[in-house]
């Protein structure tokens, strides 16, 4: 057991810094942390940091990319879901602004979802649960 | 603009649900979400939530996260680090220490990469995390 307190930040690894900060802060419009540095961009989505991390930098002692297997980039293929007030709505913002999309939006019967892509092939969710959970309280 | 509300969870890829829940759940300490079913276990961390995947039960290769993709606050980072050496966790890093925060870099049970972290200086504009 240790005394976890929150989520820090949540890294996303990019081969394109630059390209990730016009997406992240631009074509999503999430705000930029202004303590943040050009080589460590953070966005914030409310409840949780976005860290951009060139995927060079995970070389670094701190990160060590070799132990876990890997010499390349490899996008993450497990999502970050952020909220949104309308799947279908945002969708089609995302679309006009050229982002890929991954299969038709789904509704698992609580929730809509729409898995998409940044532009390193990082799957990310728009997400929006319309049914109560089952004590009653909603999100 | 997509008027992005906030993060409702982030998705960790396992390759053995049990043997992960075990993991966030008695390693980690982290408390499990009551409206979690069988197969969509979640785990919260205070601001955000964590949702164990299974990618090959959508016929879908498993990749663990890179390493310090989920970068977890606690108090103290070298007690956490050495309650989770104790408990046979996998360090991949000796701490680091950033100038602004220190840090030490784990793999979970499946191989996904997080690690401890506290930031302890106070940002540019005198607040403290």
């Amino acid at each position: 057991m240790i005394d976890v307190q929150r989520t820090d930040f949540a890294t996303v690894v990019t081969q394109d810094t630059e390209r990730a900060i016009q997406f992240y802060g631009e074509t999503l419009g999430l705000p930029r942390n202004p303590n943040s540095a050009d080589e460590w961009p953070e966005f914030e989505t409310g409840n949780l940091t976005l860290a951009v991390c060139h995927w060079a930098q995970l070389g670094r002692e701190e990160f060590q990319w070799e132990q876990l297997g890997r010499e390349e980039f490899t996008p993450s293929i497990s999502p970050i879901a952020l909220r949104v007030p309308d799947v279908e709505k945002a969708r089609r913002r995302l679309e006009e602004a050229g982002v890929q999309f991954r299969g038709e939006t789904f509704d698992s019967g609580v929730c809509h979802l729409a898995v998409f892509h940044d532009p390193d092939g990082n799957r990310l969710i728009l997400h929006h649960r319309y049914a109560p959970h089952e004590d009653g309280t909603k999100p | 603009m997509i008027d992005a509300q906030r993060v409702d969870f982030i998705a960790v890829p396992v390759q053995d649900r049990e043997r992960a829940a075990k993991f966030y759940e008695e390693t980690l300490g982290l408390p499990r979400n009551p409206n979690s079913t069988e197969t969509w276990i979640e785990f919260e961390t205070g601001n955000v939530t964590l949702a164990l995947v299974d990618p090959p039960s959508a016929g879908q290769a498993f990749v663990p996260l890179p390493s310090g993709s989920i970068v977890i606050r606690v108090p103290d980072v070298e007690t956490a680090k050495a309650r989770l050496q104790e408990a046979g966790v996998a360090l991949i890093a000796e701490t680091w220490d950033s100038g602004v925060c220190n840090g030490a870099s784990f793999v979970d049970s499946e191989g996904n990469g997080f690690a401890v972290h506290h930031r302890y200086a106070p940002y540019s504009d005198g607040t403290t995390p």
